[in-house]
């Protein structure tokens, strides 16, 4: 069988202010008809590049050589014109961000039969009838109405349908997807993946899925590429590839991850560094420098990508891949494993902690105004509605759910230390309603914030030293302390105290989350409240920064309120977690309990729709994917706030389904373990948490 | 061509300097856009422009022979000659002497009232946006309110009481007292999105006092828009001068200014053509030059964004 | 939509009222109509002077609160404007001369629009390119140099036509000089005086229309969309014409909507340079004569087009753009 793309050699480079970028160095791979290769790699690894250059969409200061076939025919060197007759027909690409990749002003209609008039001869009532065919594939419900909607009104995970629809509009033989989920939550990536993979059944196209996301390529991929500084190091079948790795950056990038399946108290294991800049790359292998197997040999030149000895389908750039492979050398003998830190509040039970927080029916609404022109409130956003939980001294409460579950809010509102729209919030036993400013004033020390981007938390016009020093100065330390704290501060997040000069721009992003925890940690706080603080970071950088953060509670004995969407992150890290939908904590407990038994139904289908980054797992997973979107916080539901999209309430008699429409349930239950739900889930109702125990120990 | 040459070594060293110093190999903030600056030949031409006017502005009175406001009654009316290096005007003012001084008002006027729209506008323009609610919402009804009416109106009307040597500083404040308006509103705009970056919720949450952060993270940031707005804002400051004062509503007699020797050229446009040109040369380079230094500032700190600043 | 218009209405004449108001007292405390009698040889006797004054209110023996009372009452009552110090009614002034800067505008801020918008999207397509640079040189060029200067040189140059052709060809002041009745002779005589002056109105809205529609459109170019338009098969140059160059001219519209507002009092340098009887010229000789009543009357009307021209902004934003249409 001849293969549908194969590129050979492919090098990209941009100029740049600092020098010529080399992005892509030497791109092999060969695609079949049918198959899907996954090309993984982390932030500036090149493999958003490659999949633009295959395209022919980079901008035109790019330099592009080697080779790319499509179907024999060579695309580089063609003219825009004649790469714009294959593009959208014979190859056809799916971008990471659905929200921008449609245009604004033309309705979903005009762009899918913009597609398709593109390349075929088709007369209006052909192009109607095609369109509604491909909506109606894509799982967009009411298609023919939905033609004349606009990209505005349509969600995000609706929107990426719509992309997926005018990707296979022509039925294309390769179809590019670029992080296609990435922006999207994930029982939405769920849904869209199962689109892509029926896209896929229903043209016969070959798939290059790229994507940083290890569990997504375990989910869907045949073949994995896996991608360094703008080199493949690793190529293999997906199986070899998860089971066997043969380069270290690959062992190093798979052990680095949290597992959601898996509760034990393992530390994660960081890869030492960061990626070599693009501009001036080390002679020798760029992994050299955070390679624990290095050798002098690793450093005089860069290694080829060659079969590995004994493993014909896998291909390795290592100087050490065949003595490696020989040894069967794994991830626990490359790296070091470390059992975790001891926090020195695990032996006082957690009922008789100090409660450093307590959240208890937390309600913040928002009037909703409509329209740029016609602006008239149109209704009330329900944000957060009824939020209770509490967080103890020394322990990490996870607060968890999908975009627009009021996490931020719930968080925004503690921060603000007012008096709540409803409900209670009790700060160190404070009640924030009877807060004088004085004490005010006080619990700032207490309370503090680290937030997502490293980029936007820093100020890039203040040095360091500046940064850090800000919230010891509004609480009055002398300079003489400052300076000694701020150097204790730097030593204890592992930066080096003599960089306090330097400008937060000259930190990597993993550095940078460092300082903006060593400026929260500055005053001595009870709390730390973190925002989403590793979603932003490569795989690699955010094991090192997790283990910090655990390092430090285990020191400090500070409590944590932790906000993420990252399900494995969220086993990995905290002992109890609440999970939200719509404004609401629908269920809470003991983490291993809530992950190994979930009550509620949107528990088991968010724990179900986390991607394994295991092959042989994901192929025999049972997956409840949710239908639908999000309803709209707008919305006034008398009952549960999950009953339009749960599982468990369509297999329901209809009086019990009155139930769920109007009764909104509360949160019950024992053993550590609340849900809120009229109908919650069995140990052996929820029959996949079998699936999951039975993973390999 | 010695200014450009310097400039290019300027940053030349700035370069070295940086490439020694950090083993990360950043280019520093101020290096690169001394580089891209002096990589525009325009901005470079611009800047040379500006440094000659402002020489001449301070060095022309002195090499005159004669003083603007000594006219030459032998010499009415007259061509460019040894004497009278521009010629003169009807009144016999030596049309040198004259574009001196008045290059020398439209500057000061031109850079005074600049720079203090600049300050006006960043203090109240980040104060309305930083304070939302009923500041935010007051605040923007007034800045709505003061655009109503076309700010010329209103300068035109207070300057227009005001004669003599304290015209200028009259007309000064004028252009500013009813100019700052439109930036406050640009600024408050670029604020919105700063006031919602995290470090400026950091420094909230930590208890930081809002005019601190004001002070301390809202300015500074906005430091690059502030510089090319003051740079522009000469452009905008010198054209309202020589409006108002070419229409009689400015600076008038006995003091000087582009605008006013304008005036005095339209009325014999036919039988004393120097007496416009010379005066129209030196306001074109002067306005063309700064806008090249402007337009070659924001391209080198931001090479993304070429919008202009609009509300 | 009609509460909306409404509240929208009450707030504009809200603004309108304040501005008006500060406009009128700040004319009030910086004019000073008793000069014009003062300066005068012979000297009028002083009461006289105050007769004068008074009968125009706006003698300033008289309270200023009180003037602004009576002021503020014969608007709202009569719908009368006041008087000029040599007492004209204002309000008759200032229609008349609408009508003159309406003729003058129009043509000049309809080719301004469409010369500038053009030659926007053509350098935008080709940025960086000699065309690019030549034409953004020309509009920085124009951009920076004084209206004055312009329109001098302009008429400079049409005079030095003029005699080279040894006729009139171009007239440098007026709107009208021919006094017969065949239209298409007084049609000729009106595009002989409006076409100096609306070659300086067009250069200078075309050069800001051309920047800031190259800088729409760029921005529009680099968005995602239109790399999904690439990535479906349309050509770059039919993917910016089909996808960046709509968007990017709805900020444009707005822009349009809002220049209603300066068309009127933005061509006072013009007007004064080509003797045109228009508002601007109107205003330049309120300031002149210290007619205070005049120049509030002026500023009101001025007032009144840019809160139209806001609300048209609004209306065409709404229409142009589904994500405000429909929402």
């Amino acid at each position: 069988m001849n293969p549908v793309l194969s590129v050979r050699d492919l090098h990209v480079s941009f100029a740049s202010e600092a020098g010529t970028v080399r992005a892509v160095r030497g791109v092999n791979f060969d695609l079949m008809p049918g198959r899907t290769l996954g090309i993984v790699g982390e932030s500036g690894s090149g493999k958003s590049v490659t999949s633009l250059s295959v395209m022919g969409l980079l901008d035109e200061n790019a330099r592009v050589e080697g080779s790319i076939r499509l179907k024999g025919t060579e695309l580089l060197g063609l003219s825009e014109l004649e790469l714009s007759k294959y593009r959208g027909n014979e190859m056809a690409m799916v971008f990471q961000d659905p929200l921008s990749a449609l245009t604004p002003v033309f309705s979903i209609g005009d762009q899918l039969a913009e597609a398709l008039d593109l390349h075929q001869d088709l007369n209006r009532k052909q192009v109607k009838e095609r369109s509604i065919e491909l909506l109606d594939l894509v799982g967009i419900p009411n298609p023919a109405e939905r033609l004349r909607a606009y990209p505005h009104q349509f969600s995000g995970g609706m929107r990426q349908r719509v992309m997926i629809a005018i990707a296979i509009a022509n039925d294309p033989d390769v179809i590019i997807a670029d992080e296609p989920t990435t922006a999207l939550d994930v029982t939405i990536q769920a849904q869209v993946l199962d689109v892509l993979k029926k896209a896929q059944r229903e043209t016969g196209a070959a798939v290059v899925m790229i994507t940083h996301d290890l569990g997504v390529v375990a989910g869907v991929a045949d073949d994995v590429l896996v991608m360094y500084a703008g080199r493949p190091v690793e190529q293999a079948p997906v199986d070899e590839l998860f089971a066997r790795p043969a380069m270290p950056y690959t062992m190093g990038l798979l052990g680095a991850v949290p597992r959601p399946d898996r509760g034990e108290n393992r530390r994660l294991v960081p890869i030492q560094g960061n990626p070599p800049s693009l501009v001036d790359l080390p002679v020798g292998c760029p992994f050299a420098d955070r390679c624990p197997l290095v050798e002098d040999r690793c450093r005089t030149a860069e290694p080829d990508l060659l079969p590995v000895a004994g493993r014909p389908e896998t291909l390795a750039a290592c100087v050490r891949a065949d003595e490696l492979a020989e040894q069967g050398v794994t991830f626990e003998d490359a790296y070091e494993v470390a059992e975790a830190a001891e926090s020195t509040l695990e032996s006082v039970p957690r009922s008789e902690r100090e409660v450093v927080l307590e959240v208890e029916g937390l309600k913040r609404h928002f009037p909703l105004t409509k329209g740029g022109f016609l602006r008239r409130r149109v209704g009330t956003v329900k944000a957060v509605d009824g939020v209770t939980f509490d967080v103890r001294a020394g322990e990490t409460v996870a607060l968890v759910g999908e975009s627009g579950s009021g996490k931020t809010t719930t968080l925004l509102e503690i921060m603000k230390l007012e008096a709540p729209q409803g409900g209670r919030v009790a700060v160190l036993g404070k009640n924030l309603e009877e807060l004088s400013t004085r004490e005010r004033a006080g619990l700032r020390r207490d309370l503090q914030i680290v937030f997502q981007d490293p980029m936007s938390s820093l100020d890039p016009r203040m040095p360091v030293y500046d940064v850090l020093a800000e919230p010891l100065k509004v609480h009055g330390w002398s300079r003489p302390k400052v300076n000694a704290r701020i150097d204790e501060l730097m030593k204890l997040v592992g930066l080096n105290p003599d960089h306090v000069d330097r400008f937060p721009s000259q930190f990597s992003g993993g550095q940078r989350q460092r300082i903006a925890i060593a400026r929260a940690l500055a005053v001595n706080p009870r709390l730390i409240v973190l925002d989403e603080p590793v979603s932003a970071l490569d795989v690699s950088i955010q094991a090192g920064v997790i283990n910090l953060l655990e390092d430090l509670q285990a020191q400090l004995g500070v409590a944590f309120l932790f906000v993420a969407h990252d399900l494995s992150v969220i086993r990995h890290i905290s002992s109890r977690v609440a999970v939200m939908y719509l404004g609401q904590v629908v269920e809470s407990g003991d983490t291993e309990a809530v992950f190994t038994a979930p009550r509620h139904p949107y528990t088991q289908a968010l724990l179900s729709a986390v991607p394994l980054p295991d092959p042989q797992l994901e192929r025999g997973r049972k997956r409840v994917v949710l239908e639908g979107d999000l309803p709209s916080p707008v919305e006034e539901i008398p009952g549960c706030r999950f009953a339009s999209r749960c599982p468990v309430r369509a297999t329901l008699p209809a009086d019990d389904q009155r139930r769920c429409d109007t009764v909104l349930p509360v949160l019950t239950g024992g053993d550590d373990q609340l849900a809120a739900c009229h109908f919650p889930l069995t140990r052996t109702s929820a029959g996949l948490t079998d699936v999951r125990e039975t993973t390999r120990a | 061509m010695a200014d450009s040459e310097l400039t290019v070594t300027a940053a030349a060293v700035l370069t070295a300097e940086d490439e020694q110093s950090t083993g990360l190999r950043r280019t520093g903030r101020f290096t690169l856009i001394a580089r891209r600056f002096a990589r525009r030949p325009s901005a470079v031409v611009g800047l040379v422009l500006l440094v000659l006017l402002v020489v001449f502005a301070f060095v022309g009175p002195r090499i005159a022979q004669w003083g603007y406001d000594e006219p030459d009654f032998l010499a009415l009316a007259q061509a460019p000659s040894a004497e009278h290096w521009f010629g003169t005007t009807t009144g016999g003012s030596d049309v040198f002497a004259l574009v001196a001084r008045g290059l020398g008002r439209s500057l000061a006027i031109g850079i005074l009232s600049s720079v203090a729209i600049t300050v006006i506008a960043a203090i109240i323009g980040t104060t309305i946006a930083f304070f939302e609610g009923w500041v935010e919402r007051v605040g923007m009804w007034v800045l709505d309110m003061l655009l109503v009416i076309p700010s010329f109106l209103l300068i035109a009307m207070i300057v227009r009481s005001s004669s003599g040597a304290n015209g200028w500083i009259w007309l000064t404040f004028g252009i500013t007292v009813f100019g700052w308006i439109g930036y406050a509103r640009v600024l408050r705009t670029l604020t919105l999105s700063l006031r919602e970056l995290d470090y400026v919720h950091a420094a909230r949450y930590m208890g930081v006092r809002s005019f601190t952060i004001i002070r301390r993270h809202l300015i500074p940031n906005l430091g690059s828009v502030l510089i090319i707005q003051t740079v522009l804002g000469v452009v905008a400051a010198v054209n309202s001068e020589t409006a108002l004062s070419f229409l009689g509503l400015g600076i008038k007699a006995p003091d000087t200014s582009l605008g006013t020797i304008l005036q005095a050229g339209q009325s014999v446009i036919l039988t004393a053509p120097w007496v416009l040109i010379a005066p129209s040369v030196a306001l074109v380079l002067l306005t063309f030059s700064v806008q090249l230094i402007g337009d070659g500032l924001r391209d080198a700190i931001d090479p993304n964004s070429r919008s202009g600043g609009r509300a | 939509m009609g509460r909306f218009l409404l509240r929208r209405g009450a707030n504009y004449v809200a603004m309108l009222f304040v501005a008006v108001s500060a406009t009128y007292l700040l004319a009030s405390v910086f004019m000073d109509p008793r000069s014009n009698y003062l300066s005068r040889n012979p000297r009028p006797p002083m009461d006289s002077i105050n007769a004068s004054l008074t009968a125009a209110n706006i003698n300033d023996e008289d309270p200023l609160l009180l003037r602004y009372w009576r002021w503020l009452t014969d608007i709202v009552l009569h719908w009368n404007w006041g008087l000029s110090p040599d007492q004209e009614p204002v309000a008759s002034a200032v229609a008349t001369r609408i009508g003159a800067s309406t003729q003058l505008v129009t043509l000049a801020t309809v080719l301004a629009i469409v010369i500038g918008v053009a030659i926007g999207v053509y350098t935008a397509i080709r940025q960086y390119k000699w065309q690019d640079r030549v034409l953004g040189g020309f509009a920085t060029f124009f951009l920076v140099i004084p209206t004055a200067v312009l329109a001098l040189f302009v008429v400079i140059a049409a005079i030095y036509i003029n005699e080279a052709l040894g006729f009139r060809l171009f007239y440098v002041t007026g709107l009208h000089s021919y006094e017969g009745d065949n239209p298409w002779l007084w049609l000729l005589d009106l595009a002989q005086h409006l076409i100096l002056p609306t070659i300086v109105l067009t250069i200078i809205g075309a050069v800001s229309y051309h920047l800031t529609q190259r800088t729409y459109l760029l921005d529009t170019m680099k968005a995602d969309y239109v790399r999904t338009a690439r990535a479906k098969g349309l050509p770059l140059h039919l993917a910016i014409r089909k996808h960046a160059l709509r968007t990017s001219l709805i900020p444009t519209a707005v822009n349009v909507a809002f220049s209603i507002a300066t068309v009127f009092t933005g061509a006072v340098i013009t007007e004064t340079i080509f003797a045109i009887n228009g508002l601007g010229r109107y205003f330049v000789t309120t300031i002149v004569n210290n007619d205070i009543n005049g120049a509030t009357c002026i500023a009101a009307f001025a007032g009144v087009c840019t809160l139209v021209g806001a609300l048209l902004a609004d209306l065409v934003v709404a229409w142009l753009d589904p994500r405000i249409r429909i929402s």
